[in-house]
């Protein structure tokens, strides 16, 4: 047998797998979106009207407004609290895994914990962060309760679990080599100059992919937001207003065509973070 | 040679000729093995399955039945199968979705087979609760509970204020009602001399709306399951009663309701003097096991009379459906049927009329409020269950009762009429 039949029979399994798993529910979905499928019933085609009806609904303004807002304001606070918690255990003082893991710990805690436990800590009467507002003599706000609130809510759970990307900003502090600090410091350069010259401009390739994986993680956002809720339509971010259409109303057409449109948006917006990386982005290659 | 070739080829024909006809018999043998889903878990599960074990031995071999349990996303489970062409022969359906399933063709019309039955007929059930099970004039479920509204109160509470017991045999109005409320919201202190707020009653999204709509005479949906009755007079009227209630301050403020975990914890740790509960909840076994000292007596009162002169009591039920591709089999909805029989001797209380004593065998500890529960049932109510009523419901809730908990003040009437609207548009869309 040639060598390179024997190379593709080793990658048949893979390639089969992504051929069933992906490629086909890609095709499919991009079928059902053009139905009136309510996943119990049959599916009749309906070209785009799911397109024009999701055009045409004002829920569907609202849900992407809540998310956008979220993601404009998650994106830069989680990847700035991330970075600032790598900066401060960047060092190898004894004891400082325990710091590196505690700072960690929240990334790795199931979404739906991390839902009941803000539940608590937001709960307007004896919640814990308006228990110590209490005790500054501050009459706390109704975070979930009040619809002005439920953005702030959200950004403090998300700069809670900022910590997620902090092992490759480590990482990524680990491979500056020592050097450039060197010479800075022979130059005559302070912490904020060679944070300002040297960290953050080798910093910028995982900050790029902090940026990318943060859009898409933002407009992703379900488990907290479908247990939490939040007054009003404050707290109906796209993939919750998603899921509803979905599996309580039984709309699988209109859900599939919904997830279309994220999709689109998604890539838009990836295409444009990419299309600003020469500007900004540090490369060995230039 | 010929003539042996000749024989051989009869024999083959008749061969298949017999395999054919075996086979057309076998197609058309009744199942005898049926599959039924519940989203009983837990002690739930074991209750379920010893019924199913029971039914399964009465059968003496003539049929088995098998238990699917679907303990979370229950109804996402249940779709998926359905959609991959799996569809449990039985399963349980809440009352919301009987339209909703009907109208999509995943459950059998059982009216014909419903209605001739030796056993079990629609006379039987309380109508208020059958009522739940229907679409367009057609049965789609047998149901199986009856849980209808009723008010729980402290009778300590009342004391301690001296404030009169509601009426057992019911007749009080809505008025009378927060006048009651008014009078047990007041400052008192606790063991420790620690003063806090004890309110007459708690709304926090339940009640359910319809509860509120129907106290005005209004309706969500008409009797014809076309008509939207949201932004008529009577249900605006309903809706002033809510927010007259969210006014007066008798109940928690809606921000502060989740501190206690939810709206049955306020009554059981005598924040509140009145809830409105299932006759179904257990608050008599909870009381009983709270320390002597928080114990407190439990009263009973059916729901206030509206404006139309009725006590309407929200119900809840769920019924056991029969999969469309059983629509045919008298024998699969004689097995349902059985089941559902036995379901009445489980839960309380037994959605058919003239049962209600069963509740004594299975919770003892609600004979005091038995003759109440009985007004209960006969004043039990559904609403109108529309395909689209996931949709509305949705709205309502998010812009309408969850605005009017956050602000007493809401201009409901302006959001009911934009509901309303809404609500047209989607049931004119109905295929």
């Amino acid at each position: 047998m040639k060598k390179s039949r024997v190379g593709f029979l080793f990658i048949l399994p893979w390639v089969l797998g992504f051929v069933i798993f992906t490629v086909f529910p890609i095709i499919a979905a991009l079928y059902i979106a053009m139905t009136d499928w309510s996943i119990i019933g049959r599916a009749s085609f309906v070209g785009l009207q799911n397109f024009r009806d999701i055009f045409a609904d004002p829920a569907f303004y609202k849900a992407l407004t809540v998310t956008g807002r979220y993601a404009i304001l998650a994106i830069p606070l989680t990847i700035i609290t991330a970075l600032l918690v790598a900066l401060s255990v960047n060092n190898d003082y004894k004891g400082i895994g325990i710091f590196r893991t505690v700072f960690y710990m929240p990334s790795i805690v199931s979404g739906v914990a991390v839902a009941v436990v803000f539940k608590w800590i937001l709960d307007p009467t004896y919640g814990v962060l308006n228990s110590i507002l209490r005790l500054f003599g501050v009459q706390g706000p109704d975070w979930l309760y009040d619809p002005a609130w439920v953005l702030p809510s959200y950004l403090i759970m998300a700069v809670w679990g900022a910590s997620g990307g902090l092992y490759t900003y480590l990482a990524a502090l680990k491979d500056i080599p020592k050097e450039l600090y060197e010479v800075a410091t022979i130059d005559g350069a302070g912490w904020a100059q060679k944070i300002r010259y040297i960290t953050l401009p080798l910093l910028t390739p995982i900050l790029f992919y902090n940026l990318v994986m943060g859009l898409i993680s933002a407009f992703r956002k379900f488990t907290d937001a479908y247990i939490l809720g939040g007054a009003g339509e404050e707290g109906v971010f796209y993939m919750v207003y998603l899921y509803r259409q979905a599996f309580s109303f039984y709309k699988m057409g209109y859900a599939t065509a919904l997830a279309w449109i994220l999709f689109v948006i998604i890539l838009v917006l990836t295409l444009i973070v990419n299309y600003t990386k020469k500007y900004w982005v540090y490369s060995e290659r230039k | 040679m010929k003539r042996k070739l000749s024989k051989g080829f009869g024999a083959l024909v008749l061969l298949a000729v017999i395999l054919f006809v075996a086979g057309c018999t076998g197609a058309k043998q009744e199942k005898s093995t049926y599959t039924f889903a519940t989203w009983a878990a837990g002690e739930e599960l074991k209750e379920f399955s010893v019924i199913i074990d029971k039914v399964n031995r009465e059968a003496n071999g003539q049929y088995r039945v098998e238990v699917l349990s679907i303990p979370s996303d229950y109804y996402v489970k249940l779709a998926t199968y359905i959609a991959a062409k799996k569809t449990p022969d039985f399963f349980w359906l809440t009352q919301e979705l009987i339209s909703k399933y009907a109208e999509l063709g995943a459950i059998a019309d059982i009216t014909e087979m419903f209605k001739e039955s030796q056993v079990l007929t629609p006379a039987q059930y309380y109508p208020g609760v059958l009522r739940s099970a229907t679409y367009q004039g057609r049965y789609y479920g047998l149901p199986w509970i009856a849980n209808p509204l009723i008010v729980y109160y402290n009778k300590d509470l009342f004391d301690a204020a001296g404030v009169p017991y509601p009426p057992a045999a019911g007749g009080w109005t809505w008025d009378e009602f927060i006048e009651t409320a008014k009078a047990l919201t007041r400052t008192v202190r606790d063991k420790n001399g620690n003063p806090y707020q004890q309110y007459g009653y708690i709304v926090d999204g339940w009640p359910n709306i319809e509860t509120f709509i129907w106290a005005g005479g209004g309706d969500i949906i008409a009797d014809n399951g076309v008509d939207v009755l949201l932004d008529s007079q009577a249900t605006l009227q309903g809706l002033g009663i809510l927010q007259k209630i969210l006014k007066a301050g008798i109940t928690p403020p809606y921000r502060e309701v989740g501190s206690l975990g939810s709206n049955n914890v306020w009554f059981e740790k005598q924040r509140v003097a009145m809830f409105m509960g299932g006759i179904q909840d257990n608050f008599e076994v909870k009381v009983s096991r709270l320390p002597k000292e928080e114990q407190f007596r439990i009263g009973y009162a059916p729901m206030p009379v509206g404006l139309d002169g009725k006590a309407h009591a929200f119900n809840w039920t769920a019924s056991t459906v029969l999969s469309s591709k059983l629509a045919k089999s008298k024998k699969a909805y004689d097995v349902m049927e059985k089941i559902t029989l036995e379901f009445f001797k489980w839960k309380i209380a037994s959605p058919l009329a003239g049962e209600v004593d069963r509740i004594l065998e299975i919770a003892p500890m609600k004979a005091p409020a038995l003759a109440t529960i009985q007004i209960c049932l006969n004043n039990a109510r559904s609403a109108n269950y529309v395909p689209e009523w996931n949709e509305i419901n949705h709205l309502l809730w998010l812009k309408l009762y969850n605005a009017m908990l956050n602000d007493p003040d809401f201009d409901y009437e302006s959001e009911v009429k934009a509901i309303a609207a809404e609500a047209r548009r989607l049931i004119a869309n109905r295929k």
